[in-house]
């Protein structure tokens, strides 16, 4: 009888504890490996997955005198991975609803919030998703479908936003040109 | 002095102890119930279950906070625990600036200069093993790679909110799910 009353305490301990680890751990991550089969047919892959540990790897090589840098160290801050998938292919049609909707789908969960959804004929479907923790961003989804390109990006834990907009221009890496044929059409906007 | 009665009270009695017996005999335990003095205070064996339970959830608690610091910790800016030293740069950009132009420091000989610039080349990075390096040039690439592709895609998007009509299907602040 009196080890019921170790017993209770430790028990509700326990269950108040696992609570606090499950709600903090709230994963923002999604699930891409759906899409893998989809590298067979594209003709320009881009497969990145960098988890915390990496990140807090690389971001010792990031200076801060550099200002440029620095700002990317900004961004880094309390990140716990970063998750890109990109797929270009010379036909249309090769992306299927079911794949996009493999992603979709992970995206109506709770504490998902779809922040900006764009349609055009032009450039395909931007949707811009935030999983929201309270008051703060726990992380960050963008889905770019076109007729020749699928992209998704998966940033899993807190996101500023307009850091991260601000960045493109700043790095200090060759263009890639994963979108050459989105570069050619900025430039003819501009 | 009959020996045997004196030993286990076999044989005939002997008087002489029978009498000692009966003189002693009022010195013989008297079984009665124990009756604890007014003047003692009596302590009842303290139940130490409650206060075990409390210094048990004490201890979780504990534990728990110190995991929970742990963790945010860990989600903390790097910026305090890297050393304060030199920038960190790629070995190409490294090199670039350190190896054509050295500047012969004052007061050393050139071998010594060498060993000077060879000694800050490797306390770059503190703490980094070549190996550990590598790998940390390696995910700063693809780090890099990831910002750039997601940082082009919002930027996509925000100018194509920006540019596109109000027929155009926009949905702010929509809630899904």
């Amino acid at each position: 009888m009196k080890t019921l009353n170790i017993k209770k305490p430790l028990i509700a301990w326990l269950i108040i504890i696992t609570t606090a680890f499950v709600a903090s751990a709230q994963d923002s991550r999604i699930q891409m490996s759906s899409l893998d089969h989809l590298a067979a047919k594209a003709s320009q892959t881009v497969d990145v997955s960098i988890d915390e540990r990496l990140i807090r790897v690389a971001e010792k090589l990031f200076s801060n005198a550099k200002p440029d840098e620095k700002e990317i160290r900004k961004v880094l801050v309390g990140l716990k991975g970063i998750y890109v998938k990109s797929f270009e292919f010379e036909t249309e049609g090769q992306v299927t609803p079911a794949d996009v909707e493999q992603i979709q789908s992970q995206l109506r969960g709770p504490g998902w919030l779809r922040m900006v959804g764009v349609k055009s004929k032009k450039d395909g479907n931007f949707d811009v998703y935030l999983l929201m923790t309270g008051e703060t961003i726990g992380g960050l989804a963008v889905l770019h479908t076109d007729q020749k390109e699928l992209t998704v990006v998966n940033i899993v834990g807190p996101v500023d936003l307009e850091k991260l907009a601000k960045l493109e221009g700043q790095f200090g890496i060759p263009d890639l040109e994963i979108e050459p044929t989105k570069r050619s059409k900025k430039n003819d906007e501009k | 002095m009959n020996e045997d009665y004196l030993w286990d009270k076999s044989g005939p009695p002997d008087p002489e102890i029978q009498k000692l017996e009966e003189i002693l005999g009022a010195l013989r335990y008297q079984p009665k119930p124990f009756e604890v003095p007014g003047n003692v205070v009596v302590l009842r064996p303290r139940n130490y279950v409650p206060l075990l339970a409390i210094a048990a959830t004490l201890l979780l608690a504990l534990l728990a906070g110190g995991i929970w610091l742990r963790v945010r910790s860990r989600n903390e800016p790097h910026q305090a625990r890297v050393p304060s030293g030199p920038p960190v740069t790629s070995p190409k950009v490294e090199e670039e600036k350190t190896v054509p132009k050295p500047k012969p420091e004052k007061g050393l000989a050139p071998r010594e200069h060498n060993v000077a610039v060879h000694y800050k080349r490797r306390n770059r990075t503190p703490g980094l093993t070549p190996r550990e390096r590598e790998e940390a040039l390696a995910a700063k690439q693809q780090l890099m790679l990831a910002l750039r592709v997601a940082s082009e895609k919002i930027n996509l998007a925000q100018r194509k909110i920006q540019s596109t009509s109000p027929t155009n299907q926009i949905k702010n602040h929509h809630r899904v799910g």
